[in-house]
């Protein structure tokens, strides 16, 4: 498993040395060239220093390597190839590039892998809803990995909604729950929303309860951790049973749901709709023919 | 006893006449049906918001039969699965049940909501043909005075109806307004706790909005709308300037038959559109917000539309207090600006404009003949100044709608808010004012060379011109000289009558156009039938 | 001027020559209206008419069908509300408004096209009056002011002082019992409720009150996860609910580092001093700009965002507003541990709580 992004990045990064190093060429050394020269030696000592220690204390590796499980020595591969970049050897973090993975957890992998948010694109406010990049099962291991590194809070096996059937009031403790816990961020609809300085608060309206679980337990970014202590798994299945059932799966009664904005588009459809209909309507009574 | 053979053909005429040997009503009834109108589309914006008032009442009649105007807390115990075993307000509950358990309520109360909007956004609409047409001018000053009112009283009607339902959403916007009762300088928490019964939100909120919302506002708004329609009656609509049309007459239809059903039809087609709407939109889904609780609240909490400029000026407003360090202090917020100055002079400015406009220009003659808005332009770059800013701020109202939709940064939009409700309208009004002056150069350009032909002749000297076909006989410079009256001047030839007439038919067609060979030299054949003089053929 | 042509001079409108629409002319002159174009839009009965007829009955046929099926949804659809995505319950508002609408809209456009195409064309002409009648002005003008001299106000002085002495507290009497009635004063009940929240030992018969959730139950310190944040109540009676609306707190467990840059500012604060507890810390969760819950907690950035008007607070240095309307912080409330491990208020907020006002310190 490769992972295609730090490849094609590497790629372009290769083209603009080369295309400045061939402007470079055809002008008088300038003072931009000195500083990438310099940089470039910089880059390699800092190389080197990093060879010369992993070979200097390879004694550290090979101890984990004899505790990992199958799954997780084969999540160890996948995460030397896509994430160890930004989240450093054994996931101990780099400072301005990723966090450490130290504790965060299965749960937390496992949200922020399935869901496509990492691997990363590029540094920015806040990483993007987007196609994950591993399947399920590669997702699985890499899970195992950061969880039989650091320890964390996991996923619990079983279903992790309420049977409507067996517990009918689950719904309402849920939503009683979501309206004092989430909806503050992510809306009463469920459709997410602003929060300071470009970040959000994401839609809620095609998540897997996986990853609603696992955010709750994780606090992914700048959402706050809800963990067991606070909200109790039985409570966390209430809020993934209103989430799924009704704000997902339970329909609208009154027609087209405008996005479930609030008023801000109700406003926008009696001008866009009403309003425009009638102005038509006038037009032709009051037009001669 | 002799019974009388009952004339079935006569008995409207007795009745008639009995009632006017009574009553009188011959002349009074005559005058008001043969009142005449003018005709044009955009005199029917008005009626838009009157219609929807009838809807309005209607529906609210039916609501009142279910609803509970109560802060009791009540345990729901409805069909609306996902709030069963919640503890809510008696208000609430009776909402969802009208919601849920009322054959029908979901609809109605769908209908009354959108009507809310659609009056709200008529009355606008409205407002601005009145203004950019000058409309408001003497005499009809104290109709425009009751036509701001009546927005504030919507505005007030909206609000409380918003806010008495008592859903998460309602109790959010009602803690603003005690917010903004509690800004105002030394009566704050007075006024607040007046309106209250006490410290927020206590249990006499919701009763008192009720009251006001179905019995005191509703009361002012028939009131004010009997009296604006009253004086459009007696004082007779405006029109616009034109051939046969002067300051001491109206041209049009008198009010029976033919207007007066193109308005019960136009009613009708307004009532049907708020049904349509009220089922393919969903609107304020109460179940979703919960019960108000103070501790909870929404991302993206907004009010309606016709309160987001409010909102949005309170978002937009610097962190400004005034801190008076008398004793223990006093404190004017930063929300006394937007919520309570700007506001004040929101209300004031538009009412006094008629005033303002007449003392400025000196006019103080009587106008019953409309101006378009390009023969004004300081009215109507003012207008669009007025409409860029209120267009601005009630966009900020909903700019974290904005932001996380569009992928905006929220500080952005707030920044963007900020500086542009201080540059776009300047810029509006001297964009405005050159469009005016640009249509009006036009029109005058038209009345001294004449319309454009689009025939392209070459002159001797090799140089390209354009025939104009002008509108009367040229003086020796090829001039016209014709007044310019301010009304529509012909831009095309078929509107000079040189072409076929333009083909007839709102979307298509509803004739085929004249086949007949038409050139400047042959008048069109006149497609109608049949030409009478002034027909009594009924 | 339509009343000064000559031929309206004289028509005797008994005369049985007189067609009915000569009649309605002269009513209409009567009322000095002319009408100066009336011609029907059809020849009768001709194709075109005909179509527009049968145009105007398919809309009134719509609408019949329409209605109909109005009635059917109405009576026979189920319409009682079902748990699920796509139960025929959720279509039963959506059709009445559809078959409803389009009833109406059927009768409005049968009737703006019956009145539009098939009535006829019509151009009538009215005076307005425009101008006043001076001499109107004058007769209105002296008996008005004829009566008011009647009064002899100005030859009775006694009569005006004791009109404005004796009669202007009346207009009083009707406002005072209206008015007053509604007038409550903020700071007068006991509770002080504007500048004490339910933290405050007084309601918890003089025991530190301590912090609980909604269901009422107390929070340990481990509750809460480093990151996490949880709304907290007093814990009295009643406590979490809309009575005590000033008092919903958030507490919030900080990361190490955070926790120690938000110790060092509120330790450099003269009111906040010593107001957390290691990494845990508790702000009022109601806005100092307008009272909603600020709760929107970025827990990488310890910023605190507003939904309602967007302001933001800094946590980690005594949640200072660094964006937005809001102008003064978030009042901190003092907390610590008990003998059994729940979190309690070790004192009230010590600043007001919520939307600033006039007299607020």
């Amino acid at each position: 498993m490769t992972s295609h992004s730090p490849a094609s990045r590497g790629a372009g990064r290769g083209g603009g040395l080369r295309a400045r190093w061939r402007r470079g060429r055809n002008s008088p050394p300038s003072k931009l060239r000195r500083r990438a020269g310099a940089a470039v030696r910089l880059v390699a000592a800092l190389m080197l220093a990093g060879g010369v220690y992993t070979f200097l204390a390879p004694s550290v590796q090979a101890q984990e390597d004899v505790a990992l499980s199958t799954a997780a020595q084969q999540g160890k591969e996948i995460f030397d190839n896509s994430c160890i970049t930004c989240h450093g050897r054994n996931a101990q973090g780099i400072e301005g590039r990723g966090p450490s993975l130290i504790g965060v957890g299965s749960a937390s992998v496992e949200f922020q892998v399935e869901s496509g948010r990492m691997p990363m694109v590029r540094q920015e406010a806040q990483a993007e809803r987007k196609a994950p990049m591993f399947n399920a099962e590669d997702t699985q291991k890499l899970a195992a990995y950061i969880q039989e590194l650091g320890g964390g809070p996991q996923i619990p096996s079983g279903p992790l909604t309420h049977d409507m059937d067996a517990d009918p009031e689950a719904l309402s403790r849920g939503g009683e729950l979501f309206r004092l816990n989430c909806t503050s961020c992510h809306g009463f609809g469920g459709g997410g929303g602003a929060l300071s300085s470009g970040k959000f608060a994401p839609s809620l309206t095609d998540v897997s309860e996986r990853d609603i679980y696992a955010a709750m337990l994780s606090g992914p970014q700048n959402m706050p951790v809800f963990g067991d202590n606070q909200l109790t798994p039985d409570q966390k299945r209430d809020i993934i049973t209103y989430i799924t059932g009704q704000l997902q799966d339970g329909g609208d009664p009154g027609g087209f749901n405008l996005g479930r904005f609030g008023p801000i588009t109700e406003g926008l459809a009696i001008f866009l709709v009403g309003i425009t209909a009638l102005v038509f309507t006038c037009l032709w009574i009051a037009g001669k023919s | 006893m002799k019974r009388r053979k009952l004339d079935i053909g006569a008995v409207p005429g007795n009745v008639a006449r009995g009632a006017d040997e009574r009553l009188q009503v011959a002349t009074p009834l005559r005058s008001l049906l043969n009142k005449v109108f003018p005709d044009h589309w955009s005199f029917l914006l008005g009626e838009i918001a009157l219609f929807s008032f009838v809807v309005l009442l209607l529906t609210g009649v039916f609501l009142t039969l279910f609803f509970d105007p109560s802060m009791k807390e009540v345990v729901y115990d409805g069909s609306y699965t996902a709030l069963r075993g919640t503890e809510m307000s008696a208000a609430y509950a009776s909402t969802l049940d009208i919601s849920f358990d009322v054959r029908g309520g979901l609809i109605m109360r769908q209908m009354h909501h959108w009507a809310a909007l659609m009056f709200m956004a008529s009355i606008v609409i409205h407002m601005f043909r009145v203004f950019f047409t000058g409309a408001f001018r003497k005499p009809r000053e104290t109709n425009w005075v009751i036509g701001v009112t009546l927005f504030f009283m919507g505005f007030f009607a909206g609000f409380t109806g918003y806010s008495i339902p008592d859903d998460g959403l309602s109790g959010t916007g009602l803690r603003i307004a005690s917010a903004i009762m509690l800004s105002m300088p030394v009566i704050g928490s007075w006024l607040s706790s007046s309106i209250f019964g006490g410290e927020f939100p206590g249990m006499l909120i919701i009763p008192r909005f009720f009251i006001a919302h179905v019995l005191i506002i509703p009361a002012v708004l028939l009131g004010l709308i009997a009296a604006h329609l009253g004086l459009v009656f007696s004082q007779k609509h405006t029109q616009w300037p034109g051939p046969g049309r002067t300051n001491e007459n109206v041209v049009g239809e008198r009010m029976f038959p033919r207007y007066a059903m193109k308005q019960g039809g136009f009613f009708m087609a307004v009532f049907g559109v708020i049904a349509f709407m009220a089922g393919a939109f969903q609107i304020n889904p109460i179940w979703l917000f919960g019960p108000y609780r103070a501790s909870e609240v929404s991302s993206a909490s907004q009010p309606d539309w016709y309160v987001m400029f409010m909102d949005g000026l309170v978002r937009l407003m610097p962190a400004w207090a005034i801190e008076i360090p008398i004793g223990d202090g006093y404190v004017i917020p930063p929300m006394f600006w937007p919520a309570g100055v700007l506001l004040g002079v929101l209300a004031v400015l538009p009412m006094t404009y008629p005033a303002i406009e007449a003392r400025l220009t000196g006019d103080k003659k009587i106008h019953n003949l409309l101006e378009r808005p390009r023969d004004n332009p300081p009215r109507t770059a003012l207008g669009m100044m007025a409409i860029s800013f209120f267009i601005i701020a009630t966009i900020s109202g909903g700019n974290d709608v904005v932001a996380d939709k569009f992928h905006i940064s929220l500080n952005a939009m707030t920044w963007v808010g900020r500086i542009g409700l201080l540059v776009v309208p300047p810029i509006a009004y001297w964009v405005t004012y050159r469009i005016c002056l640009g249509l009006q150069q036009h029109d005058r350009e038209v009345l001294a060379h004449g319309v454009e032909t689009g025939i392209i002749r070459r002159l001797p000297d090799g140089r390209f011109i354009e025939v104009h076909q002008p509108l009367a006989a040229p003086d020796e410079h090829g001039h016209t000289h014709l007044e310019y009256t301010g009304w529509v001047v012909p831009k095309k030839m078929n509107r000079v009558g040189a072409l076929a007439p333009a083909i007839k038919g709102f979307f298509f067609p509803i004739e085929k156009p004249s086949e007949a060979p038409v050139s400047p030299g042959h008048p069109p054949v006149d497609p109608a039938a049949k030409r009478e003089e002034v027909g009594s053929s009924h | 001027m339509s009343t000064k042509t000559p031929s309206t001079e004289a028509v005797d409108i008994n005369d049985p020559k007189l067609s009915r629409f000569e009649i309605i002319r002269e009513g209409a002159r009567r009322d000095d209206i002319e009408i100066v174009h009336y011609e029907p839009q059809f020849a009768p009965g001709s194709k075109a008419e005909k179509r527009m007829v049968r145009i105007v009955a398919g809309f009134f046929l719509i609408t019949g069908v329409a209605s109909l099926a109005f009635l059917g949804i109405f009576i026979f659809w189920p319409w009682e509300y079902e748990f699920g995505a796509y139960t025929a319950s959720k279509f039963y508002t959506p059709l009445l408004g559809v078959t409803l609408g389009i009833a109406l809209l059927g009768i409005g456009f049968g009737i703006l096209t019956w009145a539009k195409k098939l009535l006829p064309h019509e151009i009538s002409v009215q005076d307005r009056h425009v101008g006043t009648n001076a001499d109107e002005q004058k007769l209105t003008g002296e008996t008005a002011l004829y009566m008011l001299d009647e009064l002899g106000l100005k030859r009775r002085p006694l009569l005006k002082g004791a009109i404005g002495l004796g009669l202007a507290p009346v207009a009083v009497v009707a406002a005072a019992p209206l008015i007053g009635g509604l007038i409550k004063d903020p700071h007068g009940d006991e509770r002080q409720s504007m500048f004490k929240t339910g933290f405050n030992a007084d309601y918890n018969d003089g025991k530190l009150v301590r912090l609980v959730r909604e269901d009422g139950s107390p929070v340990r310190p481990e509750d809460v996860s480093a990151g996490g944040q949880i709304t907290v109540f007093p814990g009295i009676s009643h406590g979490a609910t809309n009575e005590w609306a000033d008092s919903p707190t958030l507490l919030i467990h900080l990361r190490a580092n955070d926790a120690a840059k938000a110790a060092e500012a509120a330790d450099a604060d003269e009111i906040n001093k010593g107001a957390y507890y290691g990494p845990y810390v508790a702000f009022s969760k109601i806005c100092s700009h307008a009272g909603c819950p600020a709760s929107l907690y970025e827990q990488q950035t310890n910023r605190l965002l507003c939904p309602c008007h967007q302001s933001q607070f800094l946590i980690i240095d005594n949640a200072r507003p660094i964006f937005g309307p809001a102008h003064r912080r978030l009042a901190m409330l003092p907390i610590e541990v008990d003998a059994e491990g729940f979190f309690v208020a070790k004192a009230d907020y010590k600043e007001a709580v919520g939307p600033d006002f006039w007299e607020r310190p």
